[in-house]
């Protein structure tokens, strides 16, 4: 097949789970021509199981792979003792369909889902054997491109990624194909191929930008340096969902996965407006698919997987529209072939008994719920709408109907916190349990009853009211926790909470800048990777990348920033205004709740894509 | 008769697939060929899919068993075309039939071994090595390590082919429920005794598989 293959294969069998690097797996697509083939290395910077659990890299792929001029391959992480071997026997990183050198690749595109994984993006670049930094890729480099949520704020990348690529991809992915062989035919320049696709609508390229910083850091301006490219990027969403790419056809990897599962997504976008949720503005406006095509794609999805279970994906499954009718309708293809529904990001304020009996009717598994704030005061400024009676009455459904095991969400840190807020996460998981022992035992199941509370901590993020805000310094965090931890007095109250050190650099590159660029190249060099894994997480290294490029990790985590300064972001727009995101702001400070989409149009700006729920409003 | 024996090869990557995952590969062809397959009584109802003989991770094969207890009446012909349709294209499955040995009867199966060399040995070097009486390795097993003689496992040794750069020969190894030997232990005990001359690369495939018939040995099927 080619020069590689037999050192590759001899790496495995020193391996841990080999399964990860040999391909093949059913749906998967093999082209065994390129030559006349535009060829597209989809990059997921994480461990395999964890990136073929991701629904945008499987839409994608299948769908570039229906076109016949081109070809689209999956490149994952190599774990760190494949890593080992690749570096020791001087194997670049390879495609896992051919096993092709990813440099040899006309297109390397990265999907950016978190902060963390950003160090695993350049490593994988320079196990490629791709210059690290856009400014030194020459003619007949392979372009690299990144797209996904941590892309809207791409600017730590910047120097690193030749274009983003921003919003959804079904359309744009496409029009850069097309672009893409109009510039190869013309034998253009690298700069020039740039230059066209930075006239699509969603396409960033950030070399063509210059940013100034004033005297105290903060930025002085971000403009345009040539003709031709715009002021400001806007991001690209399907206007109507019915009438896209729908993925009905999915690879079943041999070996087990974090989602082993078929995955139906019902719509994009969340009507909800939660102040701290960065995915809550990026996809405004909600639009939903209809339930007849995603009764037809599940229909092929079970018959071209065989899996044996389904997951609705959305970022609240509750507020699908026809949610019953749906769920009525998939059970009628599933139950007599024992596929297990599951339906994930429930919320308690619309969760009935008869929807819990229905997704029972082939399995039972756990509850979760996502109250995110221990008190009224506090979730009222997050605009997580949900008041505690509803957790409680959800709490009191579910125990009556056998469960008795419930988790629970929430986030420590949050703007205007204090320490009755903290406290309240703990009073909060003890009257879940004081329902269970008010429900009598013949009709309760189990003598006992577990609330497993589970605390993230605050990460301010681009694109949403909180933009301006400070997160919390480790310390503070850090006693929050043990204040929390304290207040829990019973054994049935479980409390797991996320490492504070994590969640500082996330914020500092969610809200960072391309003065960050350098940072990661210092760490990558020093052997930054995974850190989104506990064992690999190394604090210490990071600092001292910071310190050696002498950039000051506090000012982008934890400066409250003044309305009127000049985001890093300030030229990417996502529909949503940042005037409506300042007004969301103040707001939470009033304390006051802003109305979901369906109740009432707060005028956000993503009414501009001219779809979706904005539309279907005014009609009602 | 509902069970059904396939007979199957497992080649190329798919020597990667571990015994769990084609178990999963298994149970997802046959959903996705809508073939009539049982499931176990009981609290989590399974497909009933017994392999014959597990097959050490890294090593490739044209003679795997697997039985499948279908609902009466369904064709034997329908099961492989439909199978051979829905799995992956490492494993193909090559003929159908009804169960005739049991596979508590497996005693041993024969393997070709082709290993690169980067120095001279002799036809007489790897005689050596097989004339040994004692070829001490550890194995693993559920209960923990333990010490054994891999001539006590090795029941027949034939020299197929010799070159600079490669020995190929077959193996005869005790296999099944009581002693059975992974032949990479072998291998690596060999690389051990060669030092110098021999590299860690090297292919293992399974050619046959053997049961006994009251005093005699024949081949499973």
């Amino acid at each position: 097949m080619n020069c590689y293959k037999s050192k590759f294969e001899a790496c495995l069998k020193k391996v841990q789970k080999p399964a990860r690097y040999i391909g093949n797996e059913f749906n998967s697509v093999h082209k065994d021509d390129f030559s006349n083939l535009v060829s597209f290395a989809f990059c997921f910077p994480d461990v395999y199981e964890v990136g073929m659990s991701h629904l945008g890299m499987k839409i994608l792929y299948q769908m570039m792979n229906e076109r016949e001029d081109t070809v689209c391959e999956r490149v994952f992480a190599p774990w760190v003792d494949m890593e080992d071997e690749l570096r020791k026997n001087g194997i670049p990183l390879l495609s896992l369909e051919s096993h092709l050198p990813v440099a040899d690749f006309d297109i390397v595109g990265f999907t950016l889902q978190y902060e963390m994984s950003y160090s695993n993006v350049l490593n994988m670049l320079d196990l490629a054997g791709i210059p690290l930094k856009s400014a030194d890729r020459g003619e007949g480099t392979a372009f690299v491109c990144a797209g996904g949520p941590c892309a809207y704020n791409g600017e730590p990348l910047a120097d690193i990624v030749d274009f983003f690529i921003l919003g959804e991809g079904e359309e744009v992915n496409n029009e850069i194909l097309d672009a893409y062989k109009v510039w190869k035919a013309q034998k253009g320049k690298r700069v020039e191929f740039l230059e066209q696709i930075s006239r699509i609508q969603g396409v960033y390229v950030p070399a063509f930008y210059d940013v100034e910083y004033n005297q105290d850091s903060t930025i002085k301006s971000i403009t345009p340096n040539r003709e031709g490219v715009p002021a400001k990027i806007k991001k690209r969403i399907i206007k109507e969902l019915d009438n896209t790419y729908i993925l009905d056809k999915m690879i079943v990897p041999f070996m087990d996965i974090v989602h082993d599962r078929m995955t139906l997504e019902i719509f994009r976008g969340c009507i909800r407006g939660c102040r701290f949720c960065q995915a809550g503005y990026l996809y405004r406006p909600v639009r939903e698919h209809s339930t007849q095509k995603l009764i037809d794609a599940a229909q092929k999805l079970i018959d071209s997987t065989g899996y044996e279970e389904m997951s609705l994906s959305s970022l609240s499954t509750s507020d699908f529209t026809c949610l019953h009718e749906l769920i009525d309708e998939l059970l009628k293809i599933t139950v007599d072939k024992r596929i297990n529904l599951s339906l994930p990001s429930l919320r308690v304020d619309n969760f009935s008994m008869e929807l819990m009996e229905k997704v029972q009717t082939v399995k039972k598994s756990g509850l979760t719920f996502a109250p995110e704030a221990g008190t009224q005061r506090l979730r009222d400024v997050i605009n997580k709408n949900v008041l505690e009676e509803d957790l409680l009455r959800t709490s009191r459904i579910a125990f009556e109907g056998g469960y008795n095991r419930i988790k629970l969400y929430f986030m420590i840190g949050l703007p205007t916190e204090t320490e009755e807020d903290v406290k309240g996460i703990a009073e909060l998981a003890q009257k879940v349990i004081d329902v269970f022992y008010s429900i009598p035992k013949e009709i309760r199941r189990g003598r006992s009853v577990t609330v497993t509370v589970s605390t993230s901590s605050f990460v301010p993020k681009p694109f949403t009211p909180f933009q301006w805000e400070p997160q919390n310094r480790i310390e503070t965090l850090i006693e929050k926790q043990k204040l929390l931890k304290d207040n829990i007095k019973t054994k049935s109250i479980s409390y797991n909470w996320h490492q504070s050190h994590v969640s500082f650099l996330e914020a500092v590159f969610a809200k960072g800048d391309r003065r960050l660029s350098d940072v990661l190249i210092a760490a990558q060099q020093k052997g930054c990777r995974f850190d989104g894994w506990d064992e690999h997480f190394e604090y210490e290294k990071w600092l001292e990348a910071f310190k050696d490029c002498g950039v000051d990790p506090e000012f982008y985590a934890y400066r409250k920033i003044d309305h009127a300064e000049i985001l890093p972001w300030d030229h990417i727009d996502i529909g949503v205004k940042k005037e409506y995101l300042m007004k969301e702001h103040d707001r939470a400070y009033e304390e006051v709740t802003t109305p979901s989409c369906r109740e009432k149009c707060m005028g956000c700006g993503a009414a501009s894509f001219g779809g979706g729920v904005c539309f279907e409003q005014n009609q009602a | 008769m509902s069970k059904i024996r396939l007979k199957f090869s497992k080649m190329g990557m798919g020597k990667y697939i571990s015994h769990l995952d084609l178990l999963r590969t298994f149970t997802r062809a046959i959903h996705r060929a809508g073939l009539p397959v049982r499931y176990s009584q009981g609290f989590n109802p399974h497909q009933l899919i017994t392999f014959s003989l597990p097959l050490a991770l890294g090593v490739t094969s044209e003679t795997e068993f697997v039985d499948i207890d279908f609902e009466e009446g369904t064709s034997a012909v329908e099961v492989v075309e439909k199978l051979n349709g829905s799995l992956p294209p490492d494993i193909r499955i090559l003929n159908a039939s009804e169960p005739k040995c049991k596979a508590n009867d497996i005693v041993s199966a024969r393997y070709i071994i082709k290993m690169d060399l980067c120095g001279l040995v002799s036809k007489a070097r790897l005689q050596e090595f097989f004339n040994l009486n004692e070829i001490l390795a550890v194995k693993k097993t559920k209960r923990g390590e333990k010490e054994i003689n891999l001539r006590d496992y090795i029941t027949m040794y034939d020299l197929k082919e010799l070159t600079e750069n490669t020995a190929k020969f077959e193996v005869i190894l005790l296999a099944g429920g009581e002693n059975n030997l992974k032949p990479d232990i072998l291998v690596a005990k060999l690389c051990e005794f060669l030092g110098s001359c021999a590299t860690e690369s090297y292919e293992i495939h399974r050619t046959e598989i053997f049961c006994k018939d009251g005093e005699k040995v024949k081949n499973f099927y």
